[in-house]
């Protein structure tokens, strides 16, 4: 009995063929998943990194859906700066007039009401609202952020805080989303509420009325300068919003390479490997049917 | 010497050996397809001569023995490797479950929830006293414990069932043992008698092999045929004419079978075959990846609650716990982890008690960049538990493929020896065909012979 010849290779046979079958199975599956990596067994450390870049890609979407958010919140207060701006020109144009020597008594009453006017137009925009929140309240938002007291020296009071709010834009980013009405308002460079207030009092009263007005230009200055937090903030976002829809571009090139099929690979390799389950297939009908010198004894 | 009727023996001699041959012939062929069958060669040797008158006549053929072609040392290896690819077999057919738990590819596992969760916080820092945007968050949490609980009742779950698969298999052990020990029992008396052992010993070799499939097996030769088996450690199946059978029991801790021998258990001493892989993903890989779990469950919801309870809630009260975990240490973290707070207004957002604050909210939000999770952040803590489990799959994967590529080399090695040569048999069945057939017609002659003898001097009344 010769050692080296095995009168049973069937075994053989069988997992040639299993081999061909599993690796045209593998292949399509590349195929129809879009991915050539379908199981945390088939390459732990690309799973692994595609939890990390999933996890930055939703942070990212979301990030996206808050600077969007805030940028219609700090529109808002960008106007009230704008419009407010606007009320103290006004006022600093009325005033100039109430100041005038030709101007009467009764005509400096006039105007005076046409300022009171302003003060009240001035504490609407000084309450204005983001989806139900007062944005100049510090972070008392619950509450309006002034309300008209005549016995106060600037005709109102503060009921905010002085706080302010931050908000995460990107990761390790974060802006500050908020102006304290304290700040814009009532500030001591340039109070624009009080300056209102003493300019209608010196116009009812006849004096002093050129120092109001000297008030309301400092108020002037101040409240412009105010705008250039919104417009910084707004531009950052700005600039922001495009990193992130870089970032999220790179994310997915990244997943792709991590994860992703080569499908001209994968359909070069189904084409071979179904040959070669033929090939097996066919080899094995034929080898199992080759005769043996039994069947030719008669 | 010479007689007719010596002559005659020569030939029936002849026919009988001729005739034993076939029958071997024709087993083998028979047994052609039979697993675990040895190919049988029959040894014809000349009888021994007869001396008379100075002469030496010889004394026509038998047989002298019938031998199976078995190598034992081939056998042993191929019951060793077998040992192992069971192992790995068993162990991968748990652990590939364990694995779609954590199949990122297909978005299953935890970070979608967790990362949600995270998400809602973002959301509600914009706008802190928004009781939807509140209520969004708590959802967002309700989701990750529940998938923290679901995951970690799965994992168990696994256990429980690669636990069933031992208490099977040591059943089957059990058989298997039981079964050896009669066959050493029928190997010695046929072997002590003279006879021929060999499908006896077929069966024992296929009986050992089947049993390697299950446990680590350690043979040793016991003399007169028996064979004596223990596990690689030393624990006794097979002594002789009986097997020792193995036992379950109930461990206190786990709840899980320990596996008992004469009173030890011997539960970590098993080394390979299917019941090494079953107990090495029941009592090694499972608990470690529900430890992770617990760990992740445990320190993320600990620093949760801290950081809500430094907090003021919606309604100015001091922030309570946000999380329901268990009340010392990680263990069972994750199955039981549930959300604390019952209305939105709970989340304690404010640091400084007023609605529109959200440094609080901000401190949660820290939370997915501070080392809180074993040194590690919450996401890298679970990448690098999906990376474990991924492992444990890859590992045993290749050793496994690696594994029954040998067992197929060895039994190519184990047919050559011992395989059925289809080709052969039949060309002895023709040489001991013809061989009878001589043997026959020289009877014939000799009894054409005989007659002529007796017929002698008389008128022939024997033809």
């Amino acid at each position: 009995m010769s050692t080296t010849f095995n009168p049973n290779i069937l075994p053989d046979l069988l997992l040639d063929l299993q081999t061909a079958q599993q690796n045209a199975e593998n292949a399509a599956e590349e195929i129809s998943t879009g991915r050539a990596v379908n199981a945390p067994g088939d390459n732990p450390a690309a799973v692994a990194a595609l939890v990390l870049n999933d996890a930055q890609t939703s942070e990212d979407a979301q990030f996206q859906t808050n600077i969007s958010d805030l940028q219609s919140k700090l529109q808002v207060g960008n106007s009230v700066m704008s419009d407010a701006a606007q009320l103290m020109t006004s006022a600093i144009t009325l005033g100039t007039e109430g100041a005038t020597g030709t101007t009467t008594a009764s005509e400096r009453q006039s105007i005076a009401q046409q300022v009171a006017g302003l003060q009240q137009q001035m504490l609407a925009l000084a309450n204005s609202t983001y989806q139900g929140a007062y944005i100049f309240s510090g972070t008392n938002v619950t509450a309006p952020a002034f309300t008209a007291d005549s016995s106060s020296s600037t005709g109102v009071d503060y009921n905010g805080n002085s706080a302010t709010t931050s908000v995460e834009i990107s990761q390790g980013q974060s802006i500050q989303t908020n102006l304290p009405g304290s700040q814009v308002f009532l500030n001591s460079s340039g109070n624009v509420f009080k300056a209102l207030n003493d300019l209608t009092n010196a116009l009812n009263s006849g004096t002093g009325i050129a120092a109001a007005v000297t008030e309301a230009q400092n108020a002037f200055t101040q409240i412009n300068g105010q705008a250039g937090f919104y417009g910084d903030a707004l531009s950052q976002l700005q600039n922001t919003e495009s990193y992130l829809s870089q970032e999220t571009v790179n994310l997915s090139s990244q997943q792709n390479s991590l994860i992703g099929a080569n499908l001209t690979q994968a359909a070069t390799n189904l084409t071979q490997d179904e040959i070669d389950e033929q090939a097996s297939e066919s080899a094995t009908a034929q080898i199992l049917q080759i005769p043996t010198v039994l069947d030719y004894i008669e | 010497m010479g007689t007719l009727l010596s002559s005659l023996n020569i030939a029936i001699q002849s026919m009988e050996a001729n005739q034993e041959a076939l029958s071997t012939t024709t087993n083998n062929i028979a047994n052609a397809n039979t697993p675990g069958y040895t190919d049988q060669s029959v040894s014809l040797v000349e009888s021994r001569p007869i001396e008379y008158g100075g002469m030496l006549f010889g004394d026509g053929v038998s047989v002298s023995q019938i031998t199976s072609q078995r190598d034992s040392l081939l056998q042993t290896r191929l019951d060793q490797e077998t040992q192992q690819q069971s192992s790995y077999n068993s162990y991968l057919g748990t652990m590939q479950q364990v694995q779609t738990l954590f199949n990122e590819t297909t978005g299953n596992g935890l970070q979608t929830s967790l990362t949600s969760f995270f998400n809602s916080l973002q959301q509600l820092s914009t706008s802190p006293a928004d009781v939807s945007l509140r209520q969004g968050v708590l959802t967002a949490a309700q989701n990750l414990a529940q998938t923290f609980n679901s995951t970690s009742s799965n994992l168990s779950q696994l256990q429980e069932s690669a636990d069933q698969t031992v208490t099977q298999t040591v059943s089957q052990i059990n058989t298997l043992t039981s079964q050896i020990a009669n066959l050493n029992v029928q190997i010695a008396s046929a072997s002590g008698g003279g006879q021929n052992a060999n499908t006896l010993l077929d069966q024992r070799d296929q009986a050992i092999e089947q049993l390697s499939g299950l446990i680590d097996v350690s043979q040793s030769d016991a003399g007169g045929g028996l064979v004596t088996l223990t596990t690689s450690n030393g624990t006794a199946l097979v002594v002789g004419n009986h097997s020792i059978p193995l036992t379950t029991e109930t461990n206190p801790s786990t709840g899980f079978q320990d596996i008992y021998s004469q009173g030890s258990d011997i539960t970590s001493g098993i080394t390979s075959g299917s019941l090494a892989g079953a107990l090495q993903a029941r009592d090694q890989s499972i608990p470690l990846i529900l430890s992770s779990l617990d760990s992740l469950a445990s320190s993320l919801g600990n620093s949760m609650n801290t950081v809500n309870e430094a907090g003021t809630d919606l309604n100015g009260n001091q922030g309570q716990a946000f999380f329901n975990l268990p009340s010392s240490g990680s263990a069972g973290a994750a199955a039981t982890i549930s959300v604390a707070l019952t209305d939105p207004s709970q989340i304690a957002g404010s640091l400084n008690g007023t609605s529109g604050d959200n440094s609080n909210i901000n401190a949660m939000l820290a939370l997915q960049n501070q080392t809180i999770v074993n040194g590690q952040t919450p996401i890298n803590a679970y990448s690098n538990l999906v990376d474990q489990v991924g492992n444990d799959v890859s590992t045993a994967t290749s050793q496994n493929t690696s594994s029954q590529a040998v067992i197929t080399q060895l039994q190519n090695q184990i047919s050559s020896v011992s395989g059925v040569d289809i080709n052969q048999e039949s060309v002895n069945l023709i040489q001991y065909e013809r061989a009878y057939q001589a043997a026959a017609q020289v009877s014939a002659v000799i009894d054409s012979l005989t007659a002529s003898a007796i017929d002698l001097g008389q008128a022939q009344s024997v033809a």
